[in-house]
């Protein structure tokens, strides 16, 4: 063993930092610079043979000989990491060049939809129960009682001659209308009541492009003390605005049914013309479509449930949601609704 | 019904913006469903044909000369053989515009100038055949000169007009005339009706047997000749639809459209005995009615009959053997009231309907019967002949009892305030009668008003005349009420998450085939008993449907190029029971094509059923009709079966033609548990220890009920089947199920010993329960 002197020790030191720097400055990724770490900083590089030299030096220089070592292996462990840094920086820098097809299409979502009958029922029903209604639903095979005594018509009125409405038995029959839960709901509760009824109804039509043997409607019934026809507008603008648009607008037509006195059917502007008509073929150029009918509970019908028609009042609405469904989504053919085309729900959800 | 704008313009003067009418019909409850535009006609004027001689040079011509009031006469070529001189006939001068877009233009008519044309009924825009054949006849005393476009009206439309049940007085010119006069606050031009009586001997009999005829008026009407009617009378209803057929007939659909009351006239000298008896047909009676049909009667229609037989079908149609013919001279004029139900049925048991049977369904006001005999006997008189006076059977017209209409009652309805005046002068132009009272009024219907019975009608009346537009919009306050929207809610969390999990909700129709719950039993699935409609309108819809499952099924056959598919449908089935037929709520959903669509489907329904019921359901082996009785878990959430899921039937495949591994779920929505509020679980602060556990069972043993035993282990926070092995290295009947178990401890960080007891615990609880050998244990063993 020959012995070294410090100096000489120092020398070694400098031209290994300056060998590694070089390194260091050639490695381009992250490989590169630990192989350049295992050769120098390793258990067996460069510097560890540098570190055995200490035992050749006199034992008074030795603890500053290791210092200089350490200081140099600290200095080198800091070029290394800034060096990384920068290897990394520049990897993410080049990474903002990459592209992929954006278009390229991906695996199906598994969405489904809500039919657009449900979806305006449940539309309807948003805004009168945020106006303090319940939404309640009945059965569909009803009593004759139900159905027509109840609600003032009469046992020789023509829809009781069997030719509109299917019968299970002379008391039964599939409901012809969602009426039939304005008097089961009016017996159970007494007034004030407020309620709204989405639900299918039957009546015997030969199903074509705009009639359907099976359909639903959305009821609504309000009974009260000091209740009147305004608020059934007021209702009926709200409800249509929640379904057309901040633009719609509605108006009365003086009708005739059975159940209520005054009658009228309801018009809601056009949705597609806003009311210009001309060529319009949604509302047929009138500028106003129909939309169903309405009127103040008949007196007869509030004294068969147990009311006192002086004290109370009210009214009472029904919309066919497959009528306000095909305004609303421009469909001209009511068969669509059965029919479950794939395309049919999803395409207008 | 057609209403001819030039009709009502007899009545009151209305606007000659037609719009404006239409309009104002349709505030009024009157609704237009049609505008029906008449062709545009000028220059054609009454012309008197002064001379008619032979063409020169055509045998199939004659020269007309014709004076149309002016100093110069007209020249006019013919091929028309009805001409007469002294007739007043349509002349259309040269620049006439005619029906069809012809153009009258000056021309030479082999040889001779021809200076115009004279006009067929169907070169005005009437329809041809309801008129004489060539050129039309005007009356002898109309002005040469006059402007016929213009004294008939034949520009003004054809309005159809939609007229509610309850209003069969508006199905009538007076009627619309009446309600649009109150509306723009015109006056009404009543037609006359007053006639001078005739004295005679009383010899016209009616006996009136039957309670539903209500009154029968009748008078007989002598010296008559049966020619064309006016020119005025046939252009009138030829536009409003109706056919012109003599002088008298005419008159009788006249009055009908006129004032709303049919009427039938007898040819007087063909009433057997004078007498008419209005009785109950009999059963099996046969008789001609006037449009030449054999008609078999029974005892649901009422008859007039003559001491021959019945002579004619009341309220529906006249008989051929007492119908005015050419030489009727003397005529009964029949003004009669029918109970409306009755004169319905009739109708509909003879598929039978006509203009007189439609607005007598409607129950007619008593009084219209007399008024129609006026009317009728008045147009008669003008025809020549000589009136008796009118009789009449049945009852009599009461006084209309007077309603009372409080104070504010109107505002009460309406939300707004109508003045008194407002409301006098409403109800006076409509026709009632109003005394004011201490407090209200005491109003009278007019006796064409049978639909006027308590205060409620009244304020119908004075909203439509003051303007429906009055009703100012205005969002009431609800009342707190006790009612829920309960079913509601939960039908709509159900729909929308399923949506939300991929299924396209169906609506399909409730009504079907006998076909389809025979399909099912014929290939042994149980159906119970269909609920059946007694009167389908065809055999495609006989049945209430028994399960939501065909329809998807079907669908999913039809819509086989879209898999996965994934459908559901929410709504009511019904099956047959005592005392009631019986109606429940069910969801099914339908899962085809993709990998494991019971896997997927079941995973669905169970997450679906967690949201809806706050609580897991439990999933065990049971069987479902429409489900592969091998392949079908119900789930149960507490004590209920709150559905099931499962492939579906292979024979149900076969049936409806869709893959055997198709997955079906049906959940019974009235079954689910009402809403569960789950308890939070604070996380574990200790760590947990996962371990993997492979164990060889029987075949039949349930990796549910491996997971559930594993699952009773106090410290095992979670456990899942996740792989299945079979084959050589387990042995025939057996099987390797592998799962991972999770522990964890609430209140320590469990060692591994910890662990290693729990393990060991399990491991003992599923040999014991199971007869289940850990995997590793079997293959040291």
């Amino acid at each position: 063993m020959t012995m070294i002197g410090m100096s000489e020790l120092e020398a070694n030191l400098a031209a290994l930092t300056a060998r590694f720097d070089a390194a260091v400055a050639n490695a381009s990724d992250g490989r590169a610079l630990d192989e350049v770490r295992v050769a120098f900083l390793g258990r067996s590089g460069e510097v560890t043979g540098v570190r055995r030299g200490i035992g050749n030096l006199p034992p008074a220089e030795r603890p500053s000989a290791g210092k200089v070592i350490n200081a140099a292996v600290e200095a080198m462990e800091a070029k290394l990491t800034e060096a990384a840094a920068g290897i990394d920086r520049a990897a993410l820098e080049r990474s903002l060049g990459d592209t992929i097809d954006v278009t390229f299409p991906g695996p199906p979502a598994t969405i489904g939809a809500l039919h657009p009958v449900r979806q305006i029922g449940i539309d309807v029903a948003r805004y009168f129960t945020r106006h303090g209604f319940a939404v309640v639903l009945g059965p569909e095979i009803e009593t004759d009682a139900n159905n027509f005594d109840a609600l003032n018509i009469p046992p020789d009125h023509p829809a009781r001659e069997g030719l509109d409405s299917f019968y299970l038995r002379p008391d039964l029959l599939l409901r012809t209308h969602t009426s039939p839960m304005q008097v089961r709901s009016m017996r159970q509760h007494g007034p004030p009541i407020a309620i709204i009824v989405p639900g299918k109804a039957y009546r015997r039509d030969a199903v074509d492009a705009r009639h359907l043997y099976m359909f639903h409607q959305v009821e609504g019934l309000m009974v009260g003390r000091g209740i009147h026809f305004g608020h059934l507008k007021g209702m009926l603008v709200g409800m249509c605005r929640e379904l057309f648009g901040p633009s719609a607008d509605v108006r009365f037509r003086p009708s005739f049914f059975p159940f209520t006195e005054p009658s009228a059917e309801i018009d809601v502007k056009c949705p597609a013309c806003e009311g210009r008509g001309g060529e319009c073929r949604t509302c047929g150029g009138s500028g106003w479509i129909e939309i169903g009918g309405s009127g103040m509970v008949h007196p007869n019908v509030l004294r068969s449930v147990g009311y006192d028609p002086d004290d109370v009042s009210g009214w009472a609405f029904g919309c066919g949601l497959e009528r306000i469904a095909m305004k609303r989504y421009d469909i001209d053919d009511i068969r669509a609704f059965v029919e479950n085309q794939p395309s049919f729900a999803e395409g207008l959800s | 019904m057609k209403v001819p704008i030039a009709w009502l313009r007899d009545y009151v003067a209305l606007p000659e913006d037609n719009d404006e009418i239409v309009a104002r019909l349709t505030a009024l409850g009157f609704p237009v469903d049609e505008v029906i535009e008449r062709p545009q006609l000028t220059n054609v004027v009454a012309g008197r044909i002064a001379k008619v001689a032979p063409h020169p040079n055509a045998d199939r011509l004659v020269l007309c000369t014709i004076d149309t009031g002016e100093s110069e006469q007209l020249h006019i070529a013919t091929a028309a053989t009805n001409v007469a001189e002294g007739q007043i006939v349509p002349v259309a001068r040269i620049g006439a515009q005619l029906a069809g877009g012809l153009t009258i233009a000056p021309r030479k008519m082999r040889g001779v100038d021809s200076q115009g044309m004279l006009c067929s009924a169907e070169e005005l825009g009437l329809p041809g055949e309801w008129f004489e054949d060539g050129i039309m006849q005007l009356d002898y005393a109309m002005d040469p000169g006059t402007d016929v476009v213009e004294r008939f009206r034949l520009t003004d439309p054809v309005l159809e007009v939609d007229v509610t049940p309850n209003r069969p007085d508006a199905l009538s010119m007076i009627g619309l005339a009446r309600e649009l006069a109150a509306s723009f606050g015109t006056e009404l031009h009543e037609p006359g009706m007053l006639v001078k009586y005739e004295d005679g001997p009383e010899d016209a009999r009616v006996t009136i047997e039957t309670l539903d005829c209500k009154r029968f008026v009748f008078q007989r009407i002598h010296g008559l000749r049966v020619r064309p009617a006016h020119a005025w009378m046939r252009v009138r209803l030829a536009l409003a639809g109706q056919r012109p057929i003599n002088n008298v007939v005419d008159v009788s659909n006249f009055v009908m459209l006129e004032m709303g009351q049919p009427l039938h006239f007898f040819d007087f000298e063909k009433v057997a005995g004078g007498h008419l008896i209005v009785r109950d047909a009999r059963d099996g009676e046969s008789f001609t009615t006037l449009d030449d049909q054999d008609r078999t009667l029974d005892s649901r229609m009422i008859v007039i009959a003559d001491e021959e037989g019945p002579t004619s079908l009341a309220g529906i149609m006249g008989g051929l053997r007492s119908e005015v013919s050419e030489t009727t001279t003397d005529v009964l004029v029949e003004a009669a009231n029918w109970t409306g139900p009755r004169i319905r049925r009739a109708s509909l048991a003879l598929k039978l309907r006509t203009e007189a049977s439609g607005r007598f369904e409607k129950s007619l006001p008593l009084a219209l019967a007399d008024i129609g005999a006026a009317r009728a006997a008045r147009l008669l008189e003008q025809e020549g002949g000589g009136v008796r006076m009118p009789r009449s059977g049945g009852r009599g017209v009461p006084d209309p009892t007077p309603v009372k209409l409080r104070a504010g009652e109107v505002e009460r309805l309406l939300g707004f305030a109508v003045s008194d005046d407002e409301i006098e002068r409403g109800l006076t132009a409509l026709g009632f009668g109003v005394r004011r009272t201490d407090d209200g009024f005491s109003v009278t219907a007019p006796y064409w008003r049978n639909d006027i019975a308590m205060a409620a009608d009244l304020v119908e009346e004075i909203a439509r005349v003051v303007g429906y537009d009055r009703v100012q919009a205005e969002t009431p306050t609800v009342a707190p009420q006790d009612l829920e929207s309960a079913e509601f809610d939960r039908e709509t969390q159900l729909a929308t998450t399923m949506a939300g999990l991929g299924y396209t909700e169906a609506i399909s129709l409730s009504l079907q085939p006998a076909a389809v719950a025979n399909a099912w039993r014929s290939n042994g699935i149980a159906v119970d008993d269909v609920v059946e409609i007694v009167n389908p309108l065809s055999e495609d819809q006989r049945f209430m449907r028994f399960s939501l499952a065909p329809a998807l099924l079907e669908f999913a056959a039809r819509d086989r190029a879209v898999r996965p598919y994934r459908a559901f449908e929410l709504g009511h089935v019904f099956t047959d029971a005592r005392p009631d037929p019986h109606e429940t709520v069910q969801l099914t959903a339908l899962h085809a094509g993709g990998e494991s669509a019971f896997g997927r489907l079941k995973s669905d329904v169970l997450a679906l059923v967690r949201r809806v019921t706050g609580a897991g359901a439990h999933v065990e082996r049971g069987t479902f009709p429409s489900l592969h009785p091998g392949k079908t878990a119900a789930l149960r959430v507490g004590e209920r079966i709150v559905g099931y899921v499962g492939v579906v039937d292979p024979r149900l495949a076969h049936v409806y033609d869709v893959a055997d591994t198709t997955a079906l779920a049906t959940l019974f929505v009235e079954a689910f548990p009402p809403r569960s509020v789950p308890h939070y679980v604070a996380p574990s602060k200790f760590p947990p220890l996962d371990r993997d556990l492979a164990v060889v069972v029987p075949l039949d043993v349930l990796a549910g009920d491996l997971v559930d035993a594993a699952k009773s282990e106090p410290l095992v926070r979670s456990a899942t089947v996740f792989d299945e092995y079979r084959g050589p290295q387990v042995g025939e009947g057996k099987k390797s199920l592998a799962l991972r178990i999770v522990l964890q401890s609430s209140d320590a960080t469990l060692t591994d010993d910890d662990a290693d007891a729990a393990m060991a615990r399990i491991i003992a609880t599923l040999r014991e329960r199971f007869g289940a050998v850990p995997r590793g244990a079997a293959s040291t063993a």
